[in-house]
Formats: C-alpha cells, sequence, structure tokens
C-alpha cells in the first residue's frame, strides 16, 4: 500500500529532527561536563605541561561529542515520533492513529479511509522544523568553566605543595624545634583572641548567663571541692597580691577557715529549677549556630518547658517568668518569632535576677547559709519580702494588696498566685465520660466573677489548646478549621 | 428527506453522510434555538452515540424547546412526561387493563406508557419521587420494560432527554447516583448572552413562521450509531481516557491532589466509554476518521460532571465540578505525555 509510505517518511523526518534536537541538548549538557573536566589538567599544568592542553581539550570535545551520541542513541520509537508529528503539524492524532492501525488485524473498514486521510495530509505538508530546540539547563554555565580553563591556560603554572623528606641532621632538628615553639605560641595565643571573641558573640546574642559548672583549670566542680572557691568568685581571675598576703593574709586563705560559708556547688546546679530551666535552655541551643536564630520548634520547646517551670515554682513575684514565656508561646503561635525572642529574654533576665538574689548578688553568700536562710522562711525561699516565704505573716486578704498589708516593705502588684488575690480566676477541668472525649471546665478563685486580664489570657491558652486538639480528633473541613483558627487569633489580637 | 446509506459506499462517504446529516440536524434546530451552540453538539453527540441526556439549567432558558425542536427534526415519535412528586411509575410504564374481546371474554391487556416513543422528554425529571425515576431505569439500560413478568421492548432508537432546575430544590427528589449514572452527558444550559437575547426577543415576538423539516429517519440514526463505533483510537489517546476517568479516583495513588481532595467517589467505567463514545461522534461530526486528544478534552466535562461525587469538604467549600474535571484533564495529559515535551525521553 502505497499509504503508509508516504506517513512512514514523515515520521522518519520528524524521527530525524528529534534526534538531532537530542543530540543537541545532550551536547550541551555533555560539553558543560567536558569544560568542568577540562578545567583539571590546566590547575596540574605545571607537571604535565603541554599535555595539560591537550587533555583539557580532549575532555571537552569528549564530553560534547558523549553527549551527542548518546543523543543520537537515545531510544525512539515510531509512535512516539508519529504522536509529535501529530502535535507539529496539527494532524489530530491522524498520523499516530493510521500508523498504529494500518497494520491491526482487527482493523475496521473505515480504517482505509483513516490511511488514505492521513497520506493525502502528510503528503501535502511541506518541511520544516516542528521540533523545537530545547537548551539544558547546564548550557548556561558552560561559560563559567570555560573563562575559568581560559583563565587558567593564560595564567602561569599554579606551583603545587612539595613534599619533603625529613632532616635527619642535629641543628636542623634544634631549628625545627624553635620554630614549632614560636609557631605553637602564636596558635595559642590566636585561640586566645579566638575564644574571646567567640564569648563577645555569645554574650550579644541572647545575653544568657552561663550557668553551667565553669571551667577552671582542673575541669568541673566536685561537691566538697575547695579549689571551686577559686573558680567561682570574683578573686578567682586576680592575680595574688604578695604584698597583701604578707600584710593581712589572702583573702581566700582566710575563707577555707570558714567552711560554712563555701557554696553547696551541687546544690547550686542541681536543684534551682531556674538552673534547671537555663541548663535546658543551653541544651536545646546547643546544637545550634550561635549566629543564627533559634528554630520556632526548639523556641517552643523551650519556653513551654520554662512557662511549666513557672507554673511549677508557683510564681515568684517579680521573678516569676511563667507570664513571659507563655506570651512568648501565644506570640511564636501567632508566627511572630520576634516577639516570642524577645519574651524569652524577658523570662531569662527574671530568672537571671532571681539567680542573682539567691546568690544575694554577692557570690559566695548563696549556697547553703542562703539555703539555710530560705528554709527558715518558707519552702520556697527567695527571700525576697513579700514573695511566698512571707506568706504565713499575715492573716488572709491582708498584707498581700496595697495599702492593706502589715509590712513596711514597698507594696508592689498582687502576686499571682491562684486564690490569693481577689482578682485571680483560674481555670480547672475534667474529662467528661460519653461518646465523645470533651473537658468539662469551670472557673475557680476568688475573682471568678471579677474582670481580669492575665488569667484571660491564660484561659484563652487553655481553650485554644483543646481547640487544636479537637481539631485534630475530629474530621473538620480545612476551612472550616482555618475559620476557628482565624477566631483565635482575633482574640489574641484583641 | 435523506436516504439510509446504503453499505456499498464508501467510507469516506459514509463519514461524509453523516457530517451533512449532523450539520442539517444542526441548522434545522437553529431555526428555533438561538445559541447554546455547545448545547445543541452535546445532545446532537448524545443523540448519535446512543446515549441518554440530562439538560440542567434554570426554567426559560428553553431545554424544553430545544429537545421538542430536535423531536420535530427527526422521523421518530415524541412523548413528554412532565414529572409531578404524584406521579406514579405506571403513568410512565404503562399498565395492564381489563379489555373484553368479541366473545365477550375479559382478560388483561397491557397498556403502553410514554415511555413508548423514539424521544422522551421526561421534563423536571428531579420533581417525581424515587420510585417513579427508578422506572425509567430499565428502560434507559436496557431498552425494554417489564410489567407483570412480561418484558415490552422499547423502540429503537430510544433516547431519553431529562431536564431538571438546579436551584428550585424544595419538593424535589434528586436523582440517585445510580440513575445519573445511566445518563450519558450532563449538559448544563447557560443563560444566553446578549446578542443571543436579543435574537430570541426578535424572533418570539414577531409573526414569523418557521417550519422544521424532518431530517433524519430512525435507522439513519442507528446506522450512524454504528458508523460511530467503527472509528479507530490510538492508543495514547486511549491511554488518556483512562487516566482521566482513574484521575477521578481518590483512591488511585496517581490522582491529582484536587481530586484526592474533594472527590469521594469518581466516575465508573460508564464514565470512560461515555468518554470515547462521545469523543468519537465528535471526530466524525468533525469529518474526521480518528479520536483526537481534542475530543476526548471537549467531552471531559459532559461526561464526568454528573459521576463525581464531591465529598464533605468538597461540597462545603463550593467547589465547582467543571473546574475539578478539567484539573483532572490536565494532570491526565502531563501523566499520559501528551501534554508535555516528551522528545528528550
Amino acid at each position: 500500500m502505497p499509504g503508509p509510505t508516504v506517513i512512514e517518511r514523515l515520521v522518519a523526518d520528524v524521527a530525524r529532527q528529534i534526534r538531532l534536537r537530542r543530540a543537541e541538548f545532550y551536547g550541551l549538557r555533555g560539553l558543560f561536563w567536558g569544560a568542568v573536566a577540562a578545567v583539571l589538567p590546566l590547575l596540574f599544568k605545571e607537571p604535565l605541561g603541554p599535555w595539560s592542553y591537550a587533555g583539557a581539550g580532549l575532555f571537552l570535545l569528549a564530553g560534547a561529542a558523549a553527549g551527542a551520541g548518546y543523543g543520537l542513541l537515545l531510544r525512539l520509537p515510531a509512535a512516539e515520533a508519529a504522536r509529535l508529528a501529530d502535535r507539529g503539524y496539527g494532524l489530530q492524532e491522524r498520523i499516530s492513529t493510521a500508523l498504529e492501525w494500518a497494520e491491526r488485524p482487527d482493523r475496521t473498514p473505515i480504517v482505509d479511509a483513516l490511511v488514505a486521510d492521513a497520506t493525502t495530509r502528510a503528503g501535502q505538508l511541506g518541511a520544516r522544523r516542528i521540533i523545537p530546540r530545547r537548551v539544558p539547563r547546564e548550557a548556561r554555565l558552560v561559560p563559567v568553566p570555560l573563562l575559568l580553563g581560559l583563565v587558567l591556560a593564560a595564567a602561569p603554572p599554579i606551583p603545587l605543595p612539595q613534599a619533603r623528606l625529613p632532616n635527619f641532621s642535629v641543628s636542623r632538628d634544634e631549628d625545627e624545634e624553635k620554630a614549632a615553639v614560636d609557631r605553637s605560641g602564636e596558635a595559642q595565643q590566636a585561640e586566645r583572641k579566638q575564644a574571646t571573641r567567640r564569648d563577645q558573640v555569645q554574650r550579644t546574642d541572647v545575653q544568657e548567663r552561663n550557668l553551667s559548672p565553669r571551667l577552671g583549670g582542673g575541669g568541673q566542680s566536685q561537691p566538697g571541692d575547695l579549689a571551686a572557691v577559686f573558680k567561682d568568685t570574683s578573686l578567682g581571675g586576680r592575680a595574688p597580691d604578695f604584698n597583701s598576703f604578707l600584710k593581712k593574709g589572702d583573702e581566700r586563705l582566710r575563707m577555707l577557715d570558714s567552711l560554712e560559708r563555701l557554696p553547696d556547688l551541687q546544690s547550686d546546679f542541681t536543684q534551682s529549677q531556674a538552673r534547671m530551666v537555663f541548663q535546658k535552655a543551653k541544651a536545646l541551643r546547643g546544637g545550634l549556630d550561635p549566629n543564627k536564630k533559634v528554630s520556632p520548634e526548639k523556641l517552643r520547646e523551650l519556653l513551654g518547658e520554662m512557662e511549666r517551670l513557672g507554673r511549677k515554682n508557683g510564681g515568684q513575684g517579680q521573678g516569676n517568668w511563667s507570664g513571659d514565656a507563655y506570651e512568648g508561646m501565644e506570640a511564636l503561635e501567632g508566627g511572630q518569632t520576634d516577639k516570642a525572642m524577645e519574651a524569652m529574654e524577658r523570662a531569662l533576665n527574671k530568672m537571671r535576677s532571681m539567680e542573682e538574689r539567691g546568690r544575694d548578688g554577692k557570690g559566695l553568700k548563696g549556697g547553703r547559709e542562703s539555703e539555710r536562710r530560705g528554709g527558715k522562711r518558707g519552702d520556697k525561699g527567695s527571700g525576697q519580702p513579700g514573695g511566698p516565704g512571707d506568706e504565713g505573716d499575715f492573716p488572709e486578704g491582708e498584707g498581700l494588696l496595697p495599702g492593706r498589708g502589715k509590712s513596711g516593705a514597698p507594696k508592689g502588684d498582687a502576686t499571682a498566685r491562684l486564690r490569693g488575690s481577689p482578682f485571680d480566676v483560674g481555670v480547672e477541668g475534667e474529662a467528661r465520660a460519653g461518646r465523645k472525649q470533651g473537658i468539662d471546665t469551670n472557673m475557680v478563685g476568688r475573682g471568678a466573677q471579677m474582670p481580669s486580664r492575665l488569667q484571660y489570657m491564660g484561659v484563652l491558652g487553655q481553650y485554644r489548646k483543646m481547640m487544636e486538639e479537637s481539631i485534630a480528633r475530629e474530621q473538620v473541613p480545612r476551612d472550616f478549621q482555618s475559620q476557628v483558627k482565624e477566631y483565635f487569633q482575633s482574640l489574641d489580637e484583641k | 428527506m435523506a436516504q439510509p446509506p446504503v453499505s456499498s459506499e464508501s467510507q469516506e462517504q459514509r463519514v461524509a453522510e453523516f457530517v451533512n446529516a449532523y450539520q442539517s440536524l444542526r441548522a434545522e434546530v437553529g431555526k428555533i434555538i438561538v445559541g447554546h451552540s455547545e448545547v445543541v453538539t452535546q445532545v446532537l453527540i448524545g443523540l448519535f452515540a446512543g446515549g441518554h441526556v440530562l439538560l440542567e439549567g434554570v426554567p426559560g432558558l428553553g431545554k424544553t424547546l430545544l429537545i421538542k425542536t430536535l423531536a420535530e427534526s427527526l422521523e421518530l415519535s415524541f412523548s413528554r412526561i412532565q414529572f409531578t412528586p404524584d406521579l406514579m411509575p405506571g403513568d410512565i410504564i404503562g399498565t395492564n387493563i381489563i379489555v373484553e374481546d368479541a366473545q365477550g371474554r375479559k382478560h388483561f391487556q397491557f397498556q403502553r406508557g410514554p415511555i413508548f416513543g423514539h424521544i422522551l422528554l421526561a421534563d423536571e425529571v428531579n420533581r417525581a419521587t424515587p420510585k417513579t425515576q427508578s422506572a425509567l431505569l430499565e428502560g434507559m439500560q436496557e431498552g425494554a420494560v417489564t410489567v407483570s413478568g412480561s418484558a415490552h421492548p422499547l423502540p429503537s432508537p430510544f433516547f431519553v432527554l431529562a431536564t431538571q432546575n438546579p436551584i428550585e430544590m424544595e419538593g424535589t427528589y434528586p436523582l440517585p447516583e445510580a440513575q445519573l449514572d445511566r445518563f450519558l452527558f450532563k449538559v448544563r444550559v447557560r443563560y444566553p448572552a446578549l446578542e443571543e437575547l436579543t435574537e430570541i426577543i426578535d424572533r418570539t415576538t414577531h409573526v414569523r413562521a418557521v417550519e422544521v423539516r424532518r431530517v433524519l429517519t430512525g435507522p439513519q440514526v442507528l446506522s450512524m450509531r454504528e458508523l460511530v463505533r467503527e472509528i479507530p483510537i490510538a492508543t495514547h489517546v486511549r491511554d488518556l481516557a483512562s487516566f482521566i476517568v482513574l484521575g477521578t479516583h481518590p483512591q488511585w495513588e496517581r490522582a491529582p491532589e484536587s481530586a484526592r481532595r474533594y472527590i469521594r467517589y469518581g466516575a465508573s467505567p460508564r464514565g470512560a466509554q461515555a468518554l470515547v463514545l462521545g469523543a468519537k461522534v465528535r471526530a466524525l461530526a468533525d469529518g474526521r476518521f480518528n479520536v483526537s486528544v481534542d475530543d476526548l478534552r471537549a467531552m471531559a466535562l459532559p461526561a464526568l460532571r454528573h459521576r463525581l461525587i464531591l465529598n464533605f469538604e468538597g461540597e462545603a467549600a463550593g467547589v465547582d465540578v467543571d473546574d475539578l474535571v478539567g484539573q483532572i484533564v490536565e494532570a491526565a495529559e502531563a501523566m499520559s505525555g501528551t501534554g508535555k515535551e516528551v522528545f528528550l525521553r
């Protein structure tokens, strides 16, 4: 049948075009990688000599040729070429259908008409390129290795590092030793400078105080380690004053006499919740680059931990960081990472100030002595007037509000203890039994009937958490989910 | 009036006759119906593909008039049933009545209902109860109805054109999915454009006698239906149809994201049949001997829009099924390699 011959010729022509385009495409790709490879012999121009130019040219040509060859040899079924012919010439699948059905045993009489129609149309087509040129991404980068190669070719040879045999002569040994000592001295100095710089960077980041056991020359302090005295005092960094020693004895030696004033370092770093938070904060931030911001997940984890410990601590007047941590969590939920960071810093500052108070601002006066004093006042023992430690000093309803207390200490805001103030409101909830899980909530506290602001935020947070749990549990359409979330978002903004 | 095609005629002639018949039918319908070009095309494609068509549109857009005009253009019997809530299955199918013969003996005789016509207009089909709607099922699928244990074949060709109003839903019984699936196409009748509206006013408010000619007979329609099935389809085009239909199934691992998100149930194999048959008729009407990708693309909407069942999220989000089908077709083209540059593979 003459028909398929014309169709096959057309398909063969399109196949040729496809192969050409493929050769161009993969040839350009190969040229790029060849150019990259060609840089290598030019780098070793000194040992290779003129061979480096030949090698570079060879790599370039081989890359392009290999790519083009791959493109030419890539498998190309006739049906695919026919489909592209149909599309390229706008033949609406005539060629591909005719080519496929012409050989089928179950062909219907109308297939003959189809083949004749396709043949007629194929014969009327003028030869033109229908396959568009495709340029690979690598082609745009070809000038880079090419330019680099040209520069390397024009530039003088790069001297390669020379390996030297060791000199066994005695005089040279001495010289080298001296040089090594000099070098190590320089390195140590450089290291010291670098360490100072790193320390500064860390301080400017979140301005957190490093509360982990300080490392002196002897490593981590052990309980009862007297050397710790020298590490943890302002005197630690001071050079010994031999004159004063001669006159009245070194202050440090005098301190060794009064053992009861020594700080309990173990208690310092394991028993204080604030320090635990600090240590956790450090652990969370430990793997991060100090120059980078904390990731939202880590920040959320950190704030959650701080808020939990703050609540556990029961609030300590100005030292209560729970509110700040909670605000930070709220800001983080709203996508305001900067605000969250600020809140975290405020909370950390409060912790730091509480820590300072715990140490009485005098370093050595913290520890066992401070704890003993705190133990007398109350279990929590912050030593702050008007704090929880003073709770037993006043009858209920007195002493905690401005103007009603007996204490001569300055009157501050009411504490955040639940039921401690008529303004306090809290929410307690219990799981409801039934087909669906739920929580019955109830407002408690003396101030349940009174307006409040801080507690509103607390309640809102609890409701938000319950909302998120419900949304995760129930199958709610996404749009509805976003509407509910937007509602809570709007409450936040208020 | 055109003559039935002679079998000895060449295939080209058969196709040319089909094109002529199709064009004359369009022209006759066009004498009465203004605009609605796509609707007329899809209804005619449904007629030649051998399926039934559901027309959906607000009242007053000319749905019933279109069907009546089409029936007038064909030399076929025409029945119209106005569906109402109190319509009973017997009112559609027919019933056994007692008749007395010449000897005075009484016996039951089947009185045929309006379903026994070549072209059946089921007007406002969603106003009848499901029981009555289901009376249409057997006739639409099997071409026969069974009354008191005996089957009564329906005349051939049998073509049901149903209309429904998408807005006024009070007091209606939406068609069940099983019945919707029996319609080859669901055609949406849109509001006419400005020029079309002007033309409608001119035609309907002046004294103007328009006579519609009958241009096709029943046997001709049947012969054309046979011709449609002879049209070849290339493998990659057929694969595209499969990809489109499978793409409507949220469970299919290659289904597009929109289908996974908004569809509860996808199209049945009847959807694929409707797609390919419609594409074949469209190719023939265009004078082609083969199905093209464009044919499938054009037929995807009427063939699939009533076969997709949206999930709650889709309903709540007000997802337009037509948009969804468009996305599925695009995804299917990308999958089958017909919609992108494949020469580099």
